[in-house]
């Protein structure tokens, strides 16, 4: 019984993962600007990747034929989700940062940018 | 003394994350564990704890759980349908970098708010100005341009629960 929730909790994560990655790309297409796409690419990084891992862990506790493999997988995706939870902003703030600090990438449309204004890039928008 | 209560107090989460990892309780991993434990914790551990009480609170262990919990379903799932809907009409994204101030005081739990506001999409932390205690956030449908009003909006939930776990 409740191996068998965990094999439909991790299908459903594992097969929405997989959805929500492809509308992902395509909005990655869509947005014109590149703060925009950081935006896609944080929605493919956390339903399109951590979800579907933790899935996966799932999936493997409840495959009873795989013995005691079930328990390498299971950890190894469990400490691969939360370790992409954790990291997977860093590598975000880092991009960011560097985009607008070497005003390679302007945040075009935008309705106030403060941070230009403070650094005194821009007087007041 | 101090230093070897630090030391001492990071082996066992390095093990527990080893053991978790391997998926596999045998005697060989456990030794393995502990010796890759006590080097990582020599290296790390003056640079990674300051106050090693903290680390065996449960009650901040119980709020980290709920705050986990919370933000794996409800926070999340919010943003994300949010987003979704803006893939398809991207002509409603209102894009603006607001300024959010925050009042924590530790490393970890700026850390904390500022990976909370930037793995929920549609917020992303472009700068953190750590003199005046302000987060610079690129917003995707801002609608609140004020520093107290976007904080509402986009941080303060973080905020409470990162001074509950870290504060």
């Amino acid at each position: 019984m409740l191996g068998a929730l965990a094999y439909y909790l991790g299908m459903i994560l594992l097969i929405g993962g997989g959805i929500v990655d492809v509308l992902a790309a395509i909005g990655m297409n869509r947005f014109r600007n590149f703060y925009l796409r950081l935006h896609a690419a944080t929605v493919g990084a956390i339903w399109g990747a951590v979800y579907p891992l933790f899935g996966l862990g799932l999936i493997s506790l409840s495959l009873s034929a795989l013995g005691s493999v079930r328990f390498y997988i299971a950890g190894i995706a469990f400490t691969t989700a939360i370790f992409l939870l954790l990291t997977a902003p860093v590598g975000s703030h880092a991009i960011a940062q560097g985009a607008h600090r070497s005003r390679e990438a302007v945040p075009e449309p935008i309705v106030v940018d403060r941070l230009a204004e403070d650094e005194g890039v821009i007087g007041g928008a | 003394m101090r230093k070897l209560a630090i030391f001492l107090a990071l082996i066992p989460p390095l093990v527990a994350l080893y053991l978790l990892y391997t998926g596999s309780l045998s005697l060989f991993e456990l030794a393995l564990a502990i010796i890759i434990a006590t080097v990582i914790s020599y290296l790390f551990s003056s640079a990674l704890i300051s106050r090693p009480g903290r680390l065996y609170n449960p009650i901040r262990w119980a709020w980290a759980l709920i705050f986990a919990i919370l933000y794996l379903t409800v926070v999340e799932a919010k943003a994300h349908l949010s987003v979704l809907k803006l893939i398809f009409v991207p002509s409603r994204a209102r894009p603006a970098i607001v300024r959010i101030p925050y009042s924590v005081e530790s490393d970890y739990a700026i850390t904390l708010i500022a990976n909370s506001i930037t793995n929920t999409p549609g917020t992303v932390v472009v700068d953190v100005d750590e003199e005046r205690k302000y987060f610079y956030v690129h917003w995707i449908r801002a609608t609140d341009l004020t520093e107290e009003g976007a904080k509402r909006e986009v941080s303060e939930l973080f905020e409470r629960y990162a001074r509950r776990i870290f504060e």
